[in-house]
């Protein structure tokens, strides 16, 4: 197994250039999405199907008054422990070898579990119509341009970074670094820390906040749902196990019924041959 | 020998069967194959030509994938010591210069007064703008003022942009100091 890699995103040297955005588009050839002016420089409310990473802009007030404009990289987070993987019906979603979460878009039925489990809500559904008019639906989200790391290329808002407010590197290089930096910056942004989610067994993208996760609108403890646990280490299992014992139960009674005839037909030809 | 005894149906039907059992076993085979071909890096065999960004002065190195003749990826250039690999925003979107819809491939002009553009030749767009530059600057034409030499005309003004490049700009100030053009600007100062 190769090692897990981490995209590391600084969100303090990030000067809101959108690059990020744009890179992603290019690479993964998604249309553009034009917006109504949302009031303020943020082009897009939140991630879609076609648009998999948005750079957010908040204006905060900080502990001493003064105003802080925060930009914030915002995609997949690629959780360790995926609440994603977990409630796909249909295990369209896996982890890859570097640590990322991807969908694979042959299986994918549509169905939106993974969409709705989230805890980050960086998954959307798109329509599509085949070619006899039928709609159906399929997942889409970032990839960590999986297809690129599988060539020894990194994430294209990675390579496209001007400001180095994103890294992409070794897990426990970038969660040391990310310490470090965090060190740096105590003066300026007392809140500041690593975002690195313990209830989903951290994550595949870090962060180097300036503030509270809240303040960038982020969970600040998220967890994979109670259901999803219960859904695919529970549920799934026992039905399975109850399938088999619905199945065993089916065979024994056939064959049992079969013993059961036999003997019956034998009494019923024990009978025909005493009335030969 | 085995002998078959075949009506002419019954042949088509095996004959059909066999050669979509054959049809499936083919595909069998060459499932991984396809199946790694669909997957291929989109800049796997595309030929990589660098550039120089056109948008602003900084002159960031580009990297332009071509296959098909199209242009299917650009990215920063990590050997330029300009960017070294990076790229702004818009400098990202250097793709569509040539893949947009909206791209003109074609002169557009729009006579004084009008509300429409016609498609020209660039015969005649060379040809009128020429006459035009020749007939305003002869008109406006300033030799002297307040007693000093000028040799100028306030009528033209030239708007240069990012995308030129250094023998550009030098031939076409050249170009417009000969004429008399005292206004010439550049696109990233206004």
């Amino acid at each position: 197994m190769a090692a897990e890699y981490v995209k590391y995103v600084d969100v303090t040297k990030c000067d809101g250039c959108r690059a990020c955005m744009v890179a992603c588009k290019n690479w993964n050839d998604l249309p553009a999405e034009p917006q109504d002016f949302l009031g303020t420089m943020q082009s897009h409310a939140n991630v879609s199907a076609d648009t998999w990473n948005v750079l957010t802009f908040v204006e905060h007030e900080n502990s001493k008054g003064g105003l802080d404009y925060l930009f914030r990289h915002s995609s997949c987070y690629h959780c360790s422990d995926a609440a994603c993987e977990k409630v796909c019906p249909e295990n369209a979603i896996s982890y890859t070898e570097f640590g990322t979460v991807v969908i694979d878009q042959d299986t994918c039925v549509g169905c939106g579990y993974c969409v709705q489990n989230c805890p980050f809500d960086v998954i959307s559904l798109k329509e599509y119509k085949d070619k006899n008019g039928k709609e159906y639906r399929k997942a889409h989200k970032c990839t960590m341009c999986t297809d690129r790391l599988e060539e020894g290329l990194q994430p294209a808002c990675v390579t496209t970074c001007h400001t180095g407010a994103m890294e992409f590197g070794g897990k426990d290089a970038m969660i040391e670094k990310a310490e470090e930096r965090v060190k740096e910056i105590k003066d300026r942004y007392p809140n500041a820390m690593v975002y690195n989610p313990e209830g989903v067994g951290g994550t595949h993208t870090i962060y180097v906040l300036a503030e509270r996760p809240s303040v960038y609108g982020m969970p600040e403890n998220p967890k994979v749902p109670t259901s999803a646990v219960l859904w695919k280490d529970y549920a799934q299992p026992i039905g399975k196990m109850m399938i088999g014992a619905t199945t065993m139960a089916v065979v024994g009674a056939f064959i049992s019924n079969k013993l059961f005839n036999k003997e019956g037909n034998g009494t019923h030809e024990d009978g025909g041959e005493s009335d030969e | 020998m085995v002998e078959i005894n075949l009506n002419r149906r019954q042949f088509l039907k095996l004959s059909g069967a066999t050669a979509a059992t054959l049809a499936v076993v083919e595909l069998g085979f060459n499932e991984k194959e396809a199946y790694a071909k669909s997957k291929e890096l989109k800049i796997a065999r595309a030929t990589v030509t660098p550039t120089i960004c056109c948008f602003c002065g900084v002159g960031c190195g580009i990297l332009v994938h071509t296959k098909d003749n199209t242009v299917v990826y650009t990215e920063g250039d990590p050997d330029s010591p300009v960017n070294e690999g990076t790229l702004c925003s818009k400098g990202t979107t250097i793709r569509q210069v040539y893949t947009s819809e909206k791209r003109l491939t074609k002169p557009l002009y729009r006579a004084p007064g009008s509300d429409k553009w016609e498609e020209k030749d660039w015969e005649w767009m060379y040809k009128t703008i020429a006459q035009r530059t020749k007939e305003t600057r002869d008109k406006t034409f300033v030799e002297k003022e307040n007693g000093f030499t000028v040799n100028k005309t306030e009528a033209i003004a030239s708007l240069g942009g990012a995308a030129l490049d250094n023998e550009e700009t030098y031939l076409l100030a050249k170009m417009m100091r000969g004429l008399g053009v005292v206004y010439l600007e550049h696109q990233a100062r206004i």
